[in-house]
């Protein structure tokens, strides 16, 4: 019952992408192990540079929680494999992994989510979600996020979403007198405000940089 | 001397049919076996030489490396063949008592229950069959199993047979190629709609129950077929491997809905390939329902090759003590404005697992295609599992998909408002589970649903609390 263990609680951020430590190289899986009541946000910032980023993370402890931001944005002709694999092995752990992408031009995007949930770790609370917005129709997503529960007393959910700019908040902003490429920006931006809001006030900066230049 | 007389008296093995020639391939699966099923059935060269092409597919192909563990079966050791006719009739005695009661608690009429343990050669319900095969027959409907197609039919048979699902696609879908025999073959002709469901339950040949069947529906223009394959009630075999192809192919605006119940004694490996080509405007469902099996692999999937073509998988799976139900659905969106759903809902109790493996692939150039998946998962007790593996591509900008997932146990909540208005906790379990699968027992004709129903309480029993 100890979800919220408060002051007890440490809490680190690791960085994924704006501190050599964390750069990608291919076929590097990285390990990060979560101990009891320990919190980790790991904020993922691509903007084309990586081919490859893998994350293996296991919440070894009661009351060990982990949250995976991702904020994908893809142009040209850059190409992710982006493989998170989260293994829930103590009670009352949590996990969320969350990604959010918008691809433009040939960009693609391969999303391998898997969490699993082993015997014994009851109390759990997992949730895998992968959003991409297609903005050109050369772009392509893929998008795996599976699941595997051994155990019964838990809260687990996972969404995918693929698909087109939405048409009618095009219509919104454009019949208030938008350009169709300024629509284009609102819309991309308010699609992914939702996960920049997650972020670490730092690391927020450097991703809103960002997406204003795609 | 007394001579010793040459032909025994076979009636202490029991039942004996003089006029019928016994066939029977030997164990295991060569060149020679496929060609002495080929020639006893006395098939046209081409059949013959697809059945060997196979072979060697099947031969060469790999196990798949993904979903359970099929070490367990040994293709050596099976019968490939056995002609219809000879079957094995067993005896009352030696089907399982707990086939028997579970027949028994769903309410099976005795001549039914023979038929599906295997002890009875024939069900029946041949009156039935033959006032419904005339109605068909006079709008042109043929409906009959694919042995006698092949030789009524050569025609339509060489034109569709083996193009949705050819050899090369799986292991299975080879085996099957190379020696398939029995199942059913359904041709519906221009604008007739069917108004009865078809079931192969009426067609009775014992074919019908074959380990290696083959189905083909064709659906003309404009037509309308469901076909209903399969039931609720427990199907005892001793053979321990089920490899079928169901081909389905629905032409221009015309729409086929297949419904399965499978539920195989918890000996079998069932392994099958089901696939429907679904053409401009036409509508291909699939409603699919594991409860029995040992393994189940099966991921019926509609390929929406036509603009506007629409497909929907309604998948059910069930898992009791020892099993393994790996089923799903696939929906490839090939032309523009296609649109697919994806349902399924899975049962895991007493140790059981079931795993939703799917897939959503929409091909560049599939404009304005909508696809949604739904998966909800209910645990019973925490020696069960539940897995998801969804993969969804998308090359294609214009194009809307989801794809959703829950897992959860019977909430507590629940529970204790039935409990408190006096049901036990095994009772009040199988209503929430009843509920639970409710969307897509509605779609599944009516005798079938009240089976099911019963059948899922029976499970239910003795694994709750």
């Amino acid at each position: 019952m100890n979800r919220h263990p408060g002051k007890q609680r440490a809490s680190r951020i690791l960085r994924a992408t704006d501190s050599g430590q964390a750069r990608m190289t291919i076929n590097n899986m990285k390990n990060v192990i979560i101990k009891e009541n320990e919190t980790l946000v790991l904020p993922i910032l691509w903007t084309g540079e990586e081919s490859e980023i893998s994350y293996e993370v296991l919440l070894s402890g009661q009351g060990a929680s982990v949250a995976i931001l991702g904020l994908l944005l893809g142009k040209d002709d850059a190409a992710l494999q982006i493989k998170i694999n989260v293994t829930h092995a103590a009670k009352n752990t949590k996990s969320e992994v969350i990604l959010k992408g918008a691809l433009t031009d040939a960009a693609k995007v391969n999303f391998e989510g898997l969490v699993k949930i082993n015997h014994g770790a009851t109390g759990t609370n997992a949730w895998l979600a992968a959003h991409l917005l297609l903005l050109s129709d050369k772009s392509k997503g893929r998008a795996i996020p599976s699941l595997e529960i051994l155990e019964n007393d838990i809260k687990a959910g996972h969404a995918t979403t693929v698909g087109r700019i939405n048409d009618i908040e095009m219509f919104y902003l454009m019949s208030r007198g938008l350009s169709r490429e300024q629509a284009k920006q609102f819309v991309v931006q308010g699609f992914l405000a939702s996960i920049l809001e997650k972020f670490p006030r730092e690391f927020q900066q450097k991703a809103k940089k960002n997406v204003r230049l795609s | 001397m007394k001579p010793q007389p040459i032909i025994k008296d076979s009636y202490k093995y029991g039942f004996h049919k003089p006029e019928s020639a016994v066939f029977k391939t030997p164990k295991g699966i060569n060149r020679e076996i496929v060609e002495a099923i080929s020639y006893h059935k006395n098939e046209p060269d081409w059949m013959r030489e697809f059945r060997l092409k196979s072979l060697a597919i099947f031969e060469a192909k790999t196990m798949p490396t993904w979903g359970a563990d099929l070490s367990g079966i040994n293709f050596a050791d099976m019968y490939y063949y056995v002609s219809p006719t000879d079957r094995k009739v067993r005896s009352w005695n030696e089907v399982p008592k707990d086939i028997k009661d579970t027949y028994d608690r769903i309410g099976i009429p005795q001549a039914e229950q023979r038929f599906l343990a295997g002890v009875g050669a024939q069900y029946d319900s041949e009156v039935i069959y033959h006032n419904l095969k005339k109605q068909w027959e006079d709008q042109g409907v043929i409906f009959t199993d694919t042995d006698t197609a092949l030789k009524k039919y050569p025609e339509i048979m060489k034109e569709y047979f083996g193009t949705v699902i050819p050899p090369e696609d799986n292991k299975f879908a080879a085996l099957n190629s190379a020696v398939w025999s029995g199942g059913s073959f359904v041709y519906v002709p221009k604008g007739v709609q069917v108004t009865i469901p078809l079931q192969a339950y009426f067609r009775i040949n014992a074919a019908n129950m074959g380990q290696f069947e083959r189905t083909l529906i064709i659906a003309e223009e404009g037509s309308f077929v469901h076909y209903v394959e399969g039931c609720t009630a427990p199907i005892y075999t001793t053979d321990s491997l089920h490899a079928a192809v169901v081909e389905i192919v629905v032409k221009k605006g015309a729409r086929v809905r297949y419904t399965t119940i499978q539920n195989w004694s918890d000996n079998v490996y069932n392994l099958v390939t089901k696939r429907m080509f679904v053409e401009e405007e036409g509508v291909g469902e699939w409603i699919d329902g594991n409860i029995g099996s040992k393994v189940t692999m099966k991921y019926p999937s509609v390929y929406l090759k036509g603009k506007g073509a629409k497909g929907e998988v309604l998948s059910l799976a069930f898992a009791g003590k020892g099993q393994y139900q790996d089923a799903g659905g696939k929906a490839f969106h090939l032309a523009p404005y296609t649109t697919s759903t994806i349902t399924s809902k899975s049962v895991s109790v007493a140790g059981g697992r079931t795993s939703y493996r799917g897939m959503v692939f929409v091909n560049r150039g599939s404009k304005g295609s909508k696809s949604f998946v739904r998966c909800d998962a209910l645990l019973l007790d925490d020696l069960s599992r539940s897995d998801t593996y969804p993969t969804n591509t998308v090359n294609e900008e214009d194009v809307t998909l989801g794809h959703e997932a829950s897992v959860s146990k019977i909430g507590e909540a629940q529970l204790f408002y039935l409990m408190s208005r006096g049901l036990s906790e095994a009772q009040a379990s199988s209503l929430i589970v009843n509920g639970f699968i409710e969307p897509i027992v509605k779609e599944i004709p009516l005798e079938y649903a009240v089976e099911l129903n019963r059948l899922i309480e029976l499970s239910m029993e003795g694994s709750v609390g």
